[in-house]
């Protein structure tokens, strides 16, 4: 009870701090595209546009107001849930959000479960035999897989599968000449409840090279963890006792070893998911992944403030939230934990 | 432990070729696309309004949804598309009569007619983000009858035919654009073209034929256009065989040029468009260093033009000594002076630079157009071979958002660009970097010539340019001729290549082709028998 009780505070702490990073953060960011040079008139008008129209359009997106008076502005709009308008095509920022996230959230996701798979099992295939050939193997694996630049090995897999072999389409979600599913902007889900298996075969196919891009890049960091954790924990007393019971020694690991050693992986996993949602931008823009890290590049580009300050905050939020759903998860699951 | 190193081996051999077999069959089943065609290029599409529309993609896609009043054929000459015949100018150059098609419906089913054609033009000159091509010329807009429209002009001016083909004054329809008189339609399009847009996203469209078109239906039975984000995704989706046509665009120099020798080896066909874009550098004239006309000369005589396009682009971007591209009618293709190194080191002497005391100038390059790094390299070394004691250039990489928001502010002594004129004319080209209204001296302290980045001007100047736009024929040629020729000796823009525009597709398709004014009539795509 007592347990459950500082889980209850923890989390609460957690979440209530949120708000404060979350104005940090959309402050930085605030002032940081300000600093920056150029200007989103200049994006929308073009630098040789009347000084008369550029004056209009300034004055229509509250650019001519002082700089406190856009910042209180600013803020106003995101406490009440209004992350403001494109300044490029007045859309507002909440449908830009909620068409590229879950792109986003849809490769992620997959990419993620996918490593998970591939990293753990060549984790726990090593363990047979310790410094044999498979976990030396592993090793190198999991070291080379973290090491290698994503832009580059994007590009290789872009070329090996998608242009020499043709195999797959060479980038894009969805095959130009179908139309997409519609829902909930997962196409996956969408054209299984939609039944329409063209569809999900379009989908997979276009998922297929960067999802799985970002696994390989994301395995080895699986394997890694696994590996050297469980290694550790085999060496443990418990471990020893589960030996000296008589329990084989697949039973020892599946039973004591693999559940201890899989929980700090668990929290990588979730670091890991919630960095993929805006940091795969590589990826993204390699495989044309029309999600919301290549989004906020373009917005970067066209001094779109409201875009890049929408999905920062957006972002920043969804990092919050996963992490302390991690921590919930892994106390939850691991009762030494204490808070 | 039990579980045997060679067991696990197996295992894991067995399911790497059973997901490689899964990902081979998978891959191997194409899905059905129906004979529509698919179009790429790079770059998303932000808003679709004509009155808003800058980028080449967005052009070119209005282009397939729309109709302009008159167009260009490969040879240049203006034909009527909605209008009925060419235009009938007055006596006095003042006044502007277009018979209108009666023939033509918009894509919501309302009829085109002068009102409709009045509402548009209104409504670019209005909020058009580059009303400012029309430079005043356009004073009222008025509707003769239902089919014929009026244009009062403030000055004669011989581009207007020019202007009458851009894209931008395409017809919208007055009824689906009621609630966006004032402002921007970003994501609908309805007008008059072969094509009507069922469906837009910035990185996808779709366009199906429109029944009820005036003209030669398409020849194809729909598009799909989409953006790919990188050159080699671009490059590899034509070579794969996933995408029909590519445009250029944003192609790399080398994967250009791999196109290209495809093309010459008959595994894939191209199409090469009048060349319309000039890449330039702009030299700052109103301080020091370059103040020194004899400096900037210097700096013209300095480049060797026809190496630089074989080194950066293999030859495809061909030299060019002239601000107007001379496929335009009256262009001079030589006003600036050819690669003369001795000629720049008696420059720089002259001036009091070389033997130990180099002039050192820095070079600004958009950092985001990998054709500019190049530029910048190459002429870097040329001045190092040639040069080295006596002009030192230094390069530096600035994303081209901040160079175009800084370029007015004179914050770059020398820096790379390129143009491409809203309309095929002469005037499209000169007026955007020579026009000045506040001349003083050789300085231009407001107008085009300050925007451009080069503050430059002279006695006469923008006198010559009002008048050449006066004239017509022989007469005009020779004016514009003189612009060149004085714009050259001035020495604050230094043309350096033109480029075309260039399409490929698959030999399964007949031969793609462009139109006078560069577009891609992508109404023309079809699938060879």
């Amino acid at each position: 009870m007592a347990r459950a009780r500082a889980l209850l505070r923890y989390s609460a702490t957690r979440l209530g701090l949120a708000p404060v990073m979350l104005w940090l953060i959309a402050t930085l960011v605030f002032l940081l595209l300000r600093v920056a040079p150029g200007d989103p008139v200049d994006a929308v008008l073009g630098s040789r546009a009347p000084a008369a129209a550029k004056a209009a359009m300034r004055a229509r997106l509250g650019l001519d107001q002082s700089l406190l008076d856009q910042y209180l502005d600013y803020l106003h709009g995101l406490i009440q849930g209004d992350l403001g308008q494109g300044l490029i095509n007045q859309e507002p920022v909440s449908s830009i959000i909620g068409r590229t996230l879950p792109a986003s959230l849809e490769l992620s996701v997959v990419a993620l479960v996918v490593a998970a798979i591939v990293g753990l099992s060549i984790g726990f295939s090593g363990i047979a035999r310790p410094e044999g050939k498979l976990d030396l193997a592993g090793r190198l694996y999991g070291l080379g897989t973290y090491a290698l630049p994503p832009f580059w090995v994007a590009m290789l897999v872009q070329l090996l599968f998608a242009v020499s072999l043709g195999w797959l389409p060479v980038g894009g979600r969805f095959p130009p000449s179908l139309m997409p599913p519609q829902g909930s902007g997962f196409y996956l889900i969408d054209s299984m409840v939609a039944l329409d298996w063209t569809a999900l075969r379009g989908t997979i196919r276009h998922l297929v090279l960067p999802a799985g891009t970002l696994a390989l890049l994301l395995s080895g960091t699986f394997t890694t963890a696994l590996r050297l954790n469980l290694r550790r924990t085999l060496r443990g007393d418990y471990v020893e006792a589960a030996r000296s019971r008589g329990l084989s020694e697949t039973q020892v690991v599946l039973r004591h070893g693999l559940p201890n050693a899989l929980l700090p992986v668990l929290t990588i996993a979730g670091i890991t998911v919630a960095s993929l949602i805006g940091g795969a931008l590589l990826i993204e823009v390699t495989f044309s992944w029309p999600g919301i890290a290549l989004r906020l590049q373009e917005a970067i580009n066209q001094r779109d403030y409201p875009v890049v300050q929408g999905i920062v905050v957006v972002i920043a939020a969804l990092v919050v939230l996963v992490s302390v759903a991690v921590d919930l998860l892994v106390a939850a699951l691991d009762p030494r934990i204490r808070y | 432990m039990k579980i045997a190193d060679r067991q696990l081996t197996r295992s894991w051999l067995v399911a790497f070729g059973t997901a490689l077999f899964s990902l081979a069959q998978l891959g191997c089943q194409p899905i059905a696309t129906g004979n529509r065609l698919t179009v790429a290029s790079a770059g998303k599409i932000s808003s679709l309004d004509p009155a808003q529309a800058s980028t080449v993609n967005t052009i070119q896609l209005l282009s397939a949804l729309g109709d302009p009043l008159y167009s260009l054929d490969g040879n240049g000459e203006l034909i009527p598309r909605l209008a009925e015949a060419s235009p009938i100018v007055s006596p006095d150059g003042l006044t502007v009569t277009i018979p209108l098609r009666r023939d033509v419906l918009f894509h919501d089913g309302t009829r085109f007619d002068a009102e409709a054609m009045a509402f548009s033009l209104r409504r670019f000159l209005e909020i058009g983000t580059l009303s400012y091509v029309v430079g005043g010329r356009i004073r009222s807009v008025e509707v003769a009858a239902d089919h014929q429209l009026v244009l009062r002009l403030s000055r004669p001016s011989t581009s207007l035919e020019g202007l009458l083909t851009s894209v931008n004054l395409t017809p919208v329809s007055p009824t689906a654009y009621a609630q966006h008189r004032d402002g921007f339609l970003h994501d609908r399009f309805v007008g008059t073209g072969p094509y009507r847009l069922t469906d837009f996203s910035e990185h996808q469209q779709r366009l199906e034929p429109f029944e009820q078109y005036w003209g030669e239906p398409p020849a194809n039975p729909g598009l799909d256009l989409i953006t790919l984000s990188n050159s080699t995704a671009l490059y590899g989706a034509l070579r794969s065989g996933e995408v029909d046509v590519l445009l250029s665009p944003s192609i790399d120099e080398d994967q250009r040029h791999a196109l290209h020798e495809k093309a010459q080896e008959g595994q894939l066909r191209e199409a090469i468009g009048p060349a319309t874009e000039i890449g330039y550098i702009t030299l700052l004239s109103n301080v020091a260093p370059l103040k020194d006309p004899r400096l900037r000369k210097a700096l013209a005589l300095s480049i060797n033009r026809q190496e630089i396009s074989e080194r950066v682009s293999y030859g495809l971007r061909r030299p060019l000594r002239s601000l107007v591209p001379p496929s335009i009618s009256g262009a001079r293709s030589s006003s600036w002076p050819a690669h003369d190194p001795t000629a720049a080191r008696a420059l720089l002497n002259a001036a009091g630079f070389c033997s130990g005391q180099p002039l050192r100038i820095p070079l600004t390059f958009r950092s985001n157009v990998p054709a500019d790094k190049l530029l910048a390299l190459t002429w870097q070394a040329q001045v190092k071979r040639d040069l080295s004691d006596c002009l030192v250039l230094e390069l530096d990489g600035v994303e081209s958002t901040t160079i175009y928001r800084q370029l007015g502010e004179g914050a770059f002594k020398a820096v790379m660009l390129d143009w491409r004129g809203s309309y095929p004319d002469p005037e499209a080209y000169l007026t955007p970097l020579l026009s000045c209204s506040s001349p003083q001296g050789d300085v231009c302290l407001e107008g085009e010539a300050s925007i451009s980045g080069s503050f430059w001007s002279t006695k006469g100047l923008q006198e010559t340019l009002t008048r050449s736009d006066r004239l017509r024929g022989a007469e005009r040629n020779r004016e514009l001729q003189r612009i060149e020729t004085i714009t050259a000796k001035g020495a604050a823009y230094i043309p350096v290549w033109l480029e075309a525009p260039r399409a490929w597709s698959q030999t399964s398709l007949e031969q793609p082709r462009f139109d006078g004014s560069g577009h891609l009539l992508l109404a023309q795509l079809r699938e060879l028998p």
